[in-house]
Order: structure tokens, then sequence, then C-alpha cells
């Protein structure tokens, strides 16, 4: 059983060094032209003063059991942003999130994992964090160290690693504990030929689970390949969500999201 | 979840004297070498005999390192799991638990050098020793509720972290640990019992010198307990969904 229902989320980051912007706002056209929303999404205090950048606002839609998301939007849309939100490491401002079933989130590849510690180790950790026990632990760490194609690696400290290994292992982690819920970000579109096609493979197996797949990327191919729906993020709104084709059509008609979308 | 916290603790200090010859070992020679140097040039100050004072110096020390060591540690305990805050969503008390773990460790060590020490000046356990067990039972206590407060406090004002070790580099001194609450006259023993880490280190090391904790000892750590486990509720009920934004 997998679902998730999100209603009217919003998220701000503070800024505690208050800045005051450099440029006039009477500017502020400009950039909201750009693509960038700039000055509307910065929440600034009674004296002009910005305190935070509203990431997301007032995002509402629900995923059902078997829907794979994926999240398109130009660079500062809110897509990581929402990704975090769903994965439950940013409580929201406003609004809610319910999600039902055991998620997995592999947002940022640098964190969720301890550098100075093995790979090895890195499975017990990381499996232990998502509510694994040490038997079952055991029983996945074989396969998981053979997804990760890491060899002897796999006893060395993460440190030691290529940014790929990294990504692999923790990809090969994340999934091998079979979520009902898998959150993963852009990054993924960063592996080679040989480790997309063994990714593709393993989030093909979560069609037949039952399982929601929520996957932020740049890449139009692997979206296609894996999501059944769309969700075109802009400013930190959806702005167009529906069957992945038409949002990938839309969003690419308008150069990625880059000129002007009108609101 | 149990098993989870002492995972990562059992990892960090493997971790932490990884790369030096004596590993973990290096806590208790630190330690060792402390009490030693110290008993070895106080003990003529405090007019105690070598022998008893040094006892009373290891104990005293061993409970305010793990004191002032659960404040240090507190201002760090977000701030150092930033990459497991910001990567999983996970009760955020499993840190204050791991960083609790590790410095019990680091006290059961020291405390395994302190026996030794102890038998050598001639101790005998009596049944007073064992008012020390509810003492332990309240320091763990406050660590939890001080680490979680400080660890909040931490994240949000990168400042507390320098003022919290400034201050404790100055507690060593107005506690009664390397000098006798006892031998002071009225000013100066009025001054010190209004440090209440006097009480703190009062309650854990006088069962094992064979006194009584004064009753004033218990009620002081009783009521700062208190305080201090409302005032670490509080902040988690208000400011814990801040947490993850201000890392």
């Amino acid at each position: 059983m997998s679902h998730i229902f999100v209603q009217d989320l919003t998220v701000t980051y503070p800024l505690f060094n208050r800045a005051r912007s450099s440029l006039d706002t009477q500017t502020a056209p400009l950039d909201a032209a750009e693509g960038f929303g700039g000055t509307q999404r910065l929440v600034r205090d009674g004296r002009g003063y910005i305190k935070g950048v509203r990431a997301l606002d007032g995002i509402s839609f629900e995923v059902h059991e078997g829907e794979r998301l994926g999240l398109v939007g130009a660079n500062g849309s809110g897509k990581t942003t929402l990704l975090q939100a769903l994965a439950g490491i940013y409580p929201p401002e406003k609004g809610s999130i319910v999600v039902e079933g055991q998620r997995t989130s592999l947002v940022n590849i640098n964190l969720g994992m301890r550098s100075e510690a093995t790979g090895n180790k890195n499975i017990t950790l990381r499996g232990l964090a998502s509510g694994r026990t040490r038997a079952e632990i055991e029983e996945r760490r074989a396969e998981i160290a053979a997804f990760a194609g890491l060899g002897e690696f796999i006893d060395l400290p993460v440190d030691t690693y290529s940014a790929g290994m990294r990504m692999r292992l923790n990809f090969a982690i994340a999934t091998a504990f079979e979520p009902d819920i898998l959150i993963l970000d852009e990054w993924l579109s960063a592996g080679d030929a040989k480790f997309r096609k063994a990714a593709n493979e393993r989030m093909a197996t979560f069609v037949g689970r039952a399982g929601i797949l929520v996957l932020a990327s740049h890449s139009a191919s692997l979206l296609q390949t894996n999501c059944t729906r769309g969700l075109w993020l802009h400013d930190g709104k959806v702005h167009m969500d529906g069957p992945i084709d038409q949002v990938l059509a839309a969003y690419e008609a308008l150069g990625n999201g880059r000129s002007t979308i009108k609101a | 979840m149990v098993e989870l916290w002492r995972t990562f603790a059992w990892d960090e200090i493997q971790q932490r004297y990884r790369r030096s010859m004596l590993g973990v070992s290096w806590i208790v020679l630190s330690f060792l070498m402390f009490v030693c140097g110290v008993s070895f040039f106080f003990s003529a100050l405090s007019g105690r005999e070598m022998e008893n004072f040094i006892v009373y110096v290891a104990l005293g020390y061993a409970a305010f390192i793990f004191i002032s060591g659960n404040f240090l540690d507190g201002c760090q305990v977000f701030t150092s799991s930033r990459v497991w805050i910001k990567a999983m969503s996970l009760p955020y008390s499993v840190h204050v638990y791991r960083s609790l773990f590790r410095s019990f460790v680091t006290f059961s060590l020291q405390m395994a050098v302190v026996f030794p020490i102890m038998i050598w000046s001639g101790w005998t356990p009596g049944l007073i020793t064992l008012m020390a067990i509810p003492a332990l039972a309240i320091y763990v206590l406050n660590a939890i509720a001080a680490q979680y407060l400080l660890g909040l406090i931490a994240a949000r004002f990168e400042d507390a972290g320098h003022l919290v070790a400034s201050i404790t580099r100055l507690l060593i001194f107005v506690t009664p640990i390397l000098w006798v609450r006892e031998g002071l006259d009225g000013a100066r023993a009025f001054a010190a019992d209004l440090n209440p880490l006097t009480h703190y280190v009062e309650i854990f090391r006088a069962p094992f010198l064979g006194e009584m904790p004064r009753m004033t000892s218990w009620l002081v750590v009783f009521g700062v307990t208190v305080a201090v486990w409302v005032a670490a509720a509080l902040s988690a009920a208000i400011f814990r969904r801040r947490l993850p934004y201000w890392l």
C-alpha cells in the first residue's frame, strides 16, 4: 500500500544573514522574465530585508499506487525541495504531506553516508537507518555489493570512491530494501551508460510491485523510460500535471521552460 | 532504534582513534596523565594525603568530563549529524542518543581506571557507595535533555558553541574538583554552592568517599534537572520542525 497526498505545501528557506537586495525593485519584472521568478520568491520583512526564499508555494497533488511521477522544471523551480519534503526531511511550513508506505530517498549523493567509513559499514548504517534488521541487511549485503560493482573497494572508506562509485553504492543501497516509495533526484542521469541501463532495469521492477517512484530529471529520455506522469514545476508552483509525454512535449516546446511562462 | 544509535556511536568512536597507534586507550592515558599530574601538585595545597586526594580528583574529574563533555557534544549533536538529518527522516533524538552513548563509553573507560586507583589507596565499598547509582541515572537523564536543548540552540546560533566552550573552560576551576569545598571559609563555600556543578559532582563523588551527599545537593540537582527537561521539551515542541532548515 503506497500513497502520497500533498495539500497546499509551502516551504520557505530562512536566511539568517539578512541581505538587502542590491537590485532596485524596479528591475524585478526583468528577473521574472528570465524564468527565475526572482524577486517575488524572496520573502521580505517590514523593512525590506530579505529574510527567506520561498522554494515551494501552495503545491497540491496526489500520487496513487503504481504511479511513477517525473518532475520537470528549470533550475531553481523547486524540484529538489519538493523531493526533500516528500522524503520527510523538510517539515512543511504550511499545508500538509501524507505519505503511506515505506519511503527511501536519494536526493543528494553526498549525504546519508559516513565518508570516513567503509562501503560495507555504510550499508549497515543506512540499512539500520531505514528501519531494517541486522539479518535483513546481511541477507542483502552481497547483492548490494554486486550491483554497486565496487569489487574490493567495498572495504575501503567511501572517501576513496569516485563520484560514480558513490552514486552506484547509494543507488544500490536505496533500492535493495524494496521500499514502497522511491524518491530520486536528477543526479541519476550522471551515471555512465552501463549504470543507467542497470538502474532503468531496477526501476522497472518497481512497476510490478505497485510502488511509487518520484524522479526529478532534466533528461527527457530518462523520464520517458521510467515515468508515467509528469509534474512541471515553475517558480515553486505546479505549472502542469498530466501524462509524461504531454508534459515533456509542452516543456520542450517552451525551450526547457526558460522562456516566459504566463502564470 | 537502539541498534541504530549504538552502531552509529561505535563507528564514531572507532573512527576517531583509527589513525592513532594506541587508539581508544588515549582516553584512558590522557585521563591518567591529568589526574596524576594534578594530584601530585595540588595535594600539598589541599592539605589532604596524596592517597586520598588522588581518588578525590579522579572521581571528580571523571564526573566533570562527562558533564562538560555533554555540553560540548550537545552543541554539535545536530550540526555534526547534518549529513543524516538532511538525507533521511529519522527522529532527531537518535542523534542525541548516539552522542550520549559515545560520552558514556568514555566515562566508563575512565571509571575503569579510577577503581584500581581507589583500591590502591585502600578503598573498601560500603552500602553508601550504592548512592552513586541514582546519581549516575540523574547524569544520563540530564545529558539527554541538555544535549537536545544545546543542539537546537547551536544549530540556530553558531555563537552558542563558542560561548559554551568558553564557559566550560572556566567551570573546571570554579567547581570543587582540584580543591576541596569543606576547607573553605563561609563566603567562599557559599560561592561554590551557587555553582550547580558543585552539587552534580558531589552526588556522584561523595558516596565513593564513604560520605552521604548533602541534602542541599540532591535538592539543587533535582530542581535543575526539572528545569532543563522543561526547557528542552518546550524548545523541541516549538523548534524541532525548524531544525533541518537551520542546518
